[in-house]
């Protein structure tokens, strides 16, 4: 199997906007390992959605080259091995919390598979909400319902974008302690934007941390010592 | 139970205003209705039957019709400066006009009516579809882009179904609308139908008739609106405030490439003119082509007369149209704008006036000439009439807009009513009366010119009656063609205003 890593080298992107020029994320010149997960953390309006919208194709870098092992996003996205979740839930509020899930298969072009849809709506403790429309449900529970979509397509590549912001201390832990477990076993390489330091080091295995607009990398650290907890929180007070 | 009394005590008025004025030949109260109806159920049942039919058929093919236009926009934006001249010069073809030729171009049957009905509803549609199809987070858009799908999959997946409400809401304002169209084109010479009989019954003076008639269209017209916002219901789809937003204003092209565009997609429907006449084979006598009506009213022999004639008809129309059009479009905004200061009318008055809304106006004018006369008076009130409702719902929908935190953030500071109405209300209700005026042009010119043709024997409604009983078609094409780039130049010109108005007050509202 050949290596997907994905190459960033001197990504940047400015928005033009009828206010001016924005630069949000300088250039990035860094790769994210296949099979690792790493946690991005840094102050509000940094730049953090927009580097991973632009590693899922949504938005065009302004400079420099992204490629996703020998592929370009769309391409990985087109076979279905992408998928995202948004800062907002972004579930269709026609559909149930089992057919929102579902899309993930079906927008994904894969073939329907009711009990795995189910499996996963379990795990993200949704159980007895299948049938609930997202406006039932409360914000939490929503991020979850919109976890369980990106998870059933079993993507290599998940871009997480702050997913567990409105989710109980509870769940939260008992999800951080399930997911990583989840995408170990498909392999599948994870970038989790956090606002949580805590959540950043139990969940990756590597940080960055990114300095105020526009984006730069003031930190670049692997999890598992003691010390990364605090060293984190060291940066992220120099960034801001 | 508060609505069936209002319902019992107008029925107690009507009898009553009809007795006071027994003897005037002007109003048939209900009970006279009522015996009416009871006496000739079978003729009117038949009438009802046969313009029903035809309403229902124009509304699915329009209906039809806008779904198409709107997807096609939505999945190939580069078409949509043309769809929305095509579909805008269509809307303003003038109804009563075009019935007589669509007559003479599909022979005997119900062909023109439910043309007419079609072309009567689909402009709504069209835009309410192409609202409701862009009227989508972007963030659902970029779920289904980070799949890497494309266009058509969030055509299907996202818009069509984000789209339901609105298309209910068109549907509901569009189903009195068919019926309306589908009489029209009983006016202009059908066998059966509702229309024939208000023709016979103001031929003949004969009063129950015509308010019996006009009784039931509204009846039903009222009904149809009601099954569709029971369907809303149902389907428990929110009901969007339908703003029919402004064509697209990207501020892009300078002026003389506009000019351009123009004079491009002129030529192409002066060549999609010719080509379905020619496709079709139709008979040059009645089927004119682009050089005929050019040949009439502009390099023919009797092209100065001809023009002379249609002119001073059209002058006659126009005057009394813009004064109709101004009093309803005034007495709308202003109506809604006076009940939003007391407050709690509006929350009684908006279901009245949105019922109200559907009573198919045209099928009332018999009623108004009854009443005021064939002078200029009796239209200019027809045109307002016409004009009135919708522009007032509009506006009361455009005035609950205003957010809610607006009203607290006023109330922090004890702001008087008026102010609020000044500084938040009036800027939040400004898109939605100029959406109401821009619909409200060609409803003016159907207004007018239909009471012309019907009663008052003047002005281009009258003269188009004329050239199509003596079979002048070059004159009945030449006012198809004049009217329906009137009504254009003015759809526009309401359109110039209102970006220059909202740009200053609605900022946020113009499309960019
Ligand atoms: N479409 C856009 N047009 C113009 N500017 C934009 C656009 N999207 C984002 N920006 C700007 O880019 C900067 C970075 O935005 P981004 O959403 O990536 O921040 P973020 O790090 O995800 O913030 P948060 O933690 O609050 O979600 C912000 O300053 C924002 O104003
Ligand atoms: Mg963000």
């Amino acid at each position: 199997m050949t290596r997907r890593d994905i190459e960033c080298v001197d990504l940047a992107k400015t928005y033009e906007s009828p206010s001016g020029q924005v630069d949000a994320v300088a250039p990035l010149t860094t790769t994210f390992t296949e099979g690792q997960t790493t946690a991005v953390v840094g102050p509000s309006g940094c730049g953090k959605s927009t580097i991973l919208r632009m590693i899922a194709g949504l938005e065009a870098p302004s400079s420099g080259t992204l490629a996703i092992g020998a592929e370009t996003p769309l391409a990985l996205a087109r076979r279905g091995a992408l998928s995202m979740a948004f800062q907002d839930a972004s579930l269709l509020p026609w559909r149930s919390v089992e057919g929102n899930v579902a899309l993930g298969l079906k927008l994904a072009r894969k073939p329907a598979a009711p009990e795995h849809v189910r499996k996963l709506i379990h795990m993200v403790g949704l159980a007895g909400f299948e049938r609930s429309r997202p406006a039932e449900l409360s914000g939490g529970m929503r991020q979850r319902a919109a976890i369980a979509r990106c998870l059933v397509s079993e993507p290599e590549l998940l871009l997480l974008d702050e997913p567990f912001a409105a989710v109980d201390a509870l769940t939260r832990k008992r999800l951080n302690q399930e997911l990583p477990r989840l995408w170990r076993d498909l392999g599948t390489t994870t970038l989790l934007v956090t606002h949580s330091v805590q959540e950043a080091v139990m969940l990756s295995d590597r940080i960055l941390v990114l300095s105020a607009r526009p984006a730069c990398v003031v930190a670049d650290l692997v999890t598992g010592s003691d010390a990364v907890s605090a060293q984190v929180e060291q940066a992220l007070q120099e960034a801001a | 139970m508060a609505r069936w009394l209002g319902l019992a005590l107008a029925i107690v008025l009507w009898e009553i205003l009809a007795r006071l004025n027994a003897g005037s030949f002007v109003i048939a109260g209900p009970i006279a209705v009522a015996d009416y109806i009871y006496m000739n159920t079978g003729l009117l049942g038949r009438a009802l039957g046969a313009t029903f039919q035809a309403a229902v058929w124009g509304f699915l093919w329009g209906n039809l019709a806008a779904c198409c236009l709107a997807c096609l926009v939505v999945l190939f934006p580069r078409t949509e400066r043309v769809v929305n001249v095509f579909a805008l010069l269509v809307f303003c073809l003038p109804l009563v006009a075009t019935g007589p030729i669509l007559r003479v171009l599909y022979g005997p049957g119900a062909g023109p009516q439910i043309t007419l009905a079609a072309l009567a509803v689909y402009y709504t549609s069209y835009l309410a579809l192409l609202v409701g199809l862009r009227a989508v987070p972007q963030s659902w858009m970029d779920l289904v882009q980070s799949y890497g799908r494309g266009s058509v999959t969030t055509l299907l997946q996202i818009r069509l179904r984000a789209s339901v409400p609105y298309l209910i809401a068109a549907l509901q304002i569009g189903a009195p609308v068919a019926f309306l169209g589908a009489m029209v084109g009983e006016f202009t010479g059908a066998e059966r139908g509702l229309g024939v009989l208000t023709l016979r019954a103001m031929r003949g003076l004969d009063v129950d008739a015509t308010w019996a008639i006009a009784s039931i269209a509204t009846a039903v017209s009222v009904l149809a609106f009601q099954v569709f916002g029971r369907l809303g219901d149902w389907l428990q789809t929110d009901r969007p405030t339908l703003l029919l937003s402004a064509a697209q204003t990207k501020n892009g092209p300078a002026a003389w490439q506009r000019v351009l565009t123009a004079a491009a997609i002129a030529l192409l429907v002066v060549v999609v003119w010719q080509v379905l006449m020619d496709v079709f084979g139709l008979n040059r006598f009645f089927a004119k082509r682009p050089a005929d009506v050019w040949t009439y009213l502009i390099s023919g022999s009797n092209a100065t007369a001809a023009r002379e004639t249609l002119f001073a008809a059209l002058g006659q129309t126009l005057w009394l149209t813009f004064p109709g059009y101004f009093a309803g479009l005034l007495l709308g905004a202003g109506l809604a704008a006076a009940v939003v200061i007391l407050p709690g009318v509006a929350a009684a008055i908006l279901p009245v006036a949105v019922a109200l809304r559907s009573v198919p106006i045209i099928t009332t004018a018999p009623l108004i000439v009854l009443a005021l006369g064939r002078g200029s008076l009796g239209t200019i009130t027809i045109v307002a009439v016409m004009i009135f409702f919708p522009t007032l719902v509009a506006c009361l929908q455009g005035l609950r807009q205003t957010p809610g935190q607006v009203h607290e953030l006023f109330q922090t500071y004890a702001a008087s009513r008026l102010r609020l109405l000044r500084l938040a209300q009036i800027p939040a209700m400004l898109p939605a009366f100029f959406a109401a005026a821009r619909m409200a042009v060609p409803a003016a010119l159907l207004a007018a010119t239909t009471t012309e043709w019907l009663a008052t024997g003047t002005g281009i409604g009258n003269l188009m009656a004329l050239t199509a009983s003596t079979s002048d078609y070059n004159m009945l094409w030449s006012a198809v063609v004049v009217l329906a780039l009137i009504a254009m130049v003015f759809y526009m010109a309401v359109e110039v205003v209102e970006q220059k108005v909202l740009a200053v007050y609605a900022s946020e509202q113009v499309r960019r």
